[in-house]
């Protein structure tokens, strides 16, 4: 891992188009902006691993019978169309 | 998606065949929808289709072409709750190809748990642009929907 030291306004480049800035030191947190072409995608990594998560169970769980059957025992509404 | 039971009817357009939960489909080039990052978890599945048996009533089945084989039910978000808004900002729109007009697809992934319910993550919503055929699955850190929405409504 590189490691850096930064104060406030400071910024490390990744690449060509990616930019990290340091925009407050707090008590609680650094806040950072990120700068990066709309192709690259820029995550909270908690929140993307929880979603990756989600995905995983998803694509284990579409045995097409099981999920079938649940949603057929429990139908889902029919309103909201068109709306 | 055309059933196999017609593949000889159209031996123009090069189509391929691919193995699903739900049967044998033939998918033509322009049925292939690009996600250009995959989705988290499957970040190699870079190419998807959207097959809709008409067993699967509401429910679609979105199986990666591309990378590994990928299999998941999805539901229109607003089937299971009616009143759903999300909003795209400027990046999402970019990534997707779309104007803030573009009409575009959402779709919520479908889950089951070991009692056999059924939930729709209505957090972090696949979005298809129809007219780029170019997807990407919403990452939202503020998002107020739940990521295991019951689907059946009581």
């Amino acid at each position: 891992m590189l490691v850096f030291t930064r104060k406030r306004d400071e910024t490390i480049m990744i690449g060509d188009g990616i930019e990290v800035r340091v925009l407050r030191i707090g008590r609680e947190g650094v806040r950072l902006g990120v700068t990066a072409p709309a192709e690259v995608p820029v995550h909270r990594r908690e929140v993307y691993d929880l979603i990756r998560d989600e995905n995983r169970r998803a694509a284990e769980t579409t045995r097409p019978a099981q999920a079938l059957a649940a949603v057929r025992a429990r139908p889902m509404r029919s309103g909201g169309r068109g709306d | 998606m055309t059933p196999v039971t017609n593949a000889h009817a159209d031996a123009e357009a090069p189509r391929t065949e691919i193995d699903t939960p739900f049967g044998r489909f033939l998918v033509a080039p322009h049925e292939r929808v690009r996600f250009p990052s995959g989705i988290p978890g499957f970040e190699d599945c870079r190419e998807f289709v959207l097959l809709s048996p008409g067993d699967l009533g509401a429910l679609s089945c979105l199986q990666s072409l591309a990378g590994p084989p990928a299999s998941f039910l999805v539901v229109d978000p607003r089937h299971v709750l009616p009143q759903y808004r999300c909003a795209l900002g400027t990046t999402d729109l970019m990534r997707l190809g779309a104007g803030a007009d573009t009409l575009l697809l959402w779709l919520a992934i479908v889950s089951t748990d070991e009692a056999g319910r059924a939930y729709a993550n209505l957090r972090a919503p696949i979005v298809i642009n129809p007219e780029r055929m170019l997807g990407y699955q919403v990452v939202p850190h503020n998002s107020l929907y739940p990521l295991r929405q019951p689907l059946a409504s009581d």
